[in-house]
C-alpha cells in the first residue's frame, strides 16, 4: 500500500515537472523568436542588406507557430523551429552589421583619398606661391640692377672726366686725375660741373650714403701719397657737402698707392691709378669695405 | 483461402513497408555535412577569436548530431545538425561583422590623424594659430 502510494507521488511529480519544463519553455522560445525577428525587422539596415536571411527567419517562425498549434508531441518541433528562427534573425542582423561596416570602410577610403588630394593640392599651391614669390623677387632684383645700370649710364653721360660703373659695393664714380694739378689737392674749375651733377644726384637719393676714396700712383713716398690721396678725397667730400649733401652721409679716406687699377709701369697706367672714387650705396645700407689689397 | 494474388499482394506490402521504413530512418548525412561545412566556414572567418561562444555552441551541436547519428536517432541528428548549421552561420557572420567593425574603428582613428596632419601642414604654410598664453584674470 505504502509502496503504491510512493510510486504514485513520484510519477505525478515527474509528470508535473515535465509539464512545467516543456510547455512554458516552448512558449518562451516562441516569444523569443518573435522578439528577435521584430528587432531585426525594426533595423532598416537588416531589411536593406539581409532581406534573404530575414525572410528565412520569418518562415522558420511560421513553422514554429504551426508546430505549436499541432496536437501531440510537437513541443520539440516548436522549440526547434523557434530556435532556428531566433538564430537566423541574429544572423540577419550580423550580416547587416558587416555590410554597414563595409560601406563605412568604402566611404572612409573615399574620404582618405579626398584628404590626401586636398593636402597635395595645398602643397602644390604653397609650392607655386613660393615659386611665384621667388620669380617676383628675381624680377625685382633684375629690374633694380637694370635700373641701377641705367642710372650709372645716365649719370656717366652727363659727367665729364668721370667714369661710372655699377659694382657690388654700389655705384662707383671715378674722377680722373686731370681734375687735380700734380701734387695738389684743390679741385680744378673743370670739376665743378661734374661735382654739381653728382651732388644733385645724391640730393635726389637722400637715403644713399657716399664714400670717397683717394688713390695715387706708386711714385713718391708712401706717407706723402697717403696724405695727398686723403686731401684729394676730403676736397671732393667738401665740394659735395658744400653743394647741399648732408655731411653725415659722406665719408672720405685716402689709400695712397694701395688698390691700383693699373700696373704703374708707364705714365698711362700711372695716370689711371691717380684717381678719386666716389662710391654711392645701393640703398640706405652701409658701403662694404674694400676686400683686401691687390692689383686687378 | 489463400490465393496466389493474395500472397503476391502481401509480399508487395512487405516490400513497400520495408522501403517506407528504410526511408523514414536513414541518418541525415547531408544535414550533418552542411552543418560541418558551416562550422568550417565559421572557423575560417576566425570565429574562434571573434565569436567564441557561438562557435562552441555550433561545435557541440555538431558533435551531438554525429553522436545521435551513431546511435541511429535520425530525428535528433537532423535537429542537432540544423541547429549546428544556424549556430555556425551566426558564429561566422558575427566574426565577420566584428572584424569589419574593428577595421572601421582603426580607419576612423587613421582618418582623424590624417586630417590633423593635413590641417597642421596647411596651417604651417599660412597662418599659425597663436598659442593662448594669457589665462583669463578672475
Amino acid at each position: 500500500m505504502k509502496r503504491i502510494s510512493n510510486a504514485f507521488v513520484f510519477a505525478s511529480l515527474v509528470a508535473a515537472l515535465a509539464g512545467c519544463a516543456t510547455k512554458p519553455a516552448d512558449d518562451g522560445q516562441l516569444v523569443q523568436a518573435r522578439a528577435a525577428i521584430a528587432q531585426a525587422e525594426a533595423d532598416p539596415n537588416v531589411t536593406k542588406y539581409a532581406p534573404t536571411e530575414l525572410d528565412r527567419a520569418r518562415k522558420l517562425l511560421i513553422n514554429a507557430e504551426g508546430a505549436a498549434k499541432e496536437k501531440g508531441a510537437t513541443n520539440v518541433n516548436t522549440s526547434h523551429y523557434a530556435y532556428l528562427a531566433t538564430q537566423t534573425a541574429h544572423v540577419a542582423e550580423q550580416r547587416a552589421h558587416e555590410q554597414v561596416a563595409g560601406a563605412r570602410l568604402k566611404a572612409g577610403e573615399v574620404e582618405r583619398q579626398k584628404i590626401l588630394l586636398s593636402a597635395r593640392e595645398n602643397e602644390t599651391q604653397q609650392a607655386q606661391a613660393v615659386a611665384t614669390q621667388a620669380r617676383n623677387e628675381l624680377q625685382n632684383a633684375q629690374a633694380e640692377t637694370a635700373q641701377a645700370q641705367q642710372e650709372a649710364q645716365r649719370l656717366a653721360a652727363q659727367l665729364e672726366n668721370v667714369q661710372a660703373s655699377q659694382t657690388d659695393r654700389g655705384l662707383v664714380l671715378t674722377l680722373d686725375d686731370v681734375l687735380f694739378d700734380t701734387g695738389r689737392a684743390e679741385l680744378k674749375s673743370g670739376a665743378q660741373r661734374s661735382l654739381e651733377q653728382i651732388a644733385a644726384f645724391l640730393s635726389e637719393h637722400p637715403e644713399r650714403n657716399v664714400q670717397i676714396e683717394g688713390f695715387t700712383d706708386n711714385q713718391g713716398p708712401d706717407d706723402y701719397n697717403i696724405e695727398l690721396s686723403q686731401k684729394r678725397a676730403d676736397a671732393v667730400a667738401m665740394a659735395i657737402i658744400r653743394r647741399g649733401v648732408d655731411a653725415q652721409r659722406v665719408r672720405a679716406m685716402g689709400y695712397g698707392e694701395e688698390f691700383p687699377v693699373a700696373s704703374n709701369d708707364n705714365s698711362g697706367s700711372r695716370q689711371l691709378n691717380r684717381r678719386v672714387e666716389i662710391i654711392v650705396s645701393k640703398d640706405d645700407k652701409a658701403i662694404p669695405a674694400r676686400a683686401g689689397a691687390g692689383a686687378p | 483461402m489463400i490465393t496466389l494474388s493474395g500472397i503476391r499482394n502481401a509480399l508487395w506490402c512487405v516490400v513497400a513497408f520495408g522501403i517506407v521504413a528504410c526511408a523514414a530512418t536513414p541518418m541525415p548525412a547531408d544535414k550533418i555535412a552542411v552543418a560541418k561545412s558551416s562550422v568550417d566556414r565559421a572557423e575560417q572567418a576566425q570565429a574562434a577569436q571573434f565569436a567564441q561562444v557561438e562557435l562552441t555552441t555550433a561545435r557541440n551541436k555538431l558533435a551531438a548530431a554525429q553522436s545521435a547519428a551513431e546511435h541511429r536517432d535520425a530525428e535528433l541528428a537532423a535537429r542537432m545538425a540544423d541547429q549546428a548549421d544556424v549556430d555556425a552561420q551566426l558564429a561566422e557572420s558575427t566574426a565577420r561583422a566584428k572584424q569589419q567593425e574593428q577595421l572601421v574603428t582603426e580607419m576612423d582613428a587613421s582618418l582623424r590623424d590624417l586630417r590633423e596632419e593635413a590641417t597642421r601642414h596647411s596651417g604651417a604654410g599660412a597662418t599659425t594659430p597663436q598659442p593662448q598664453t594669457s589665462s583669463p584674470q578672475q
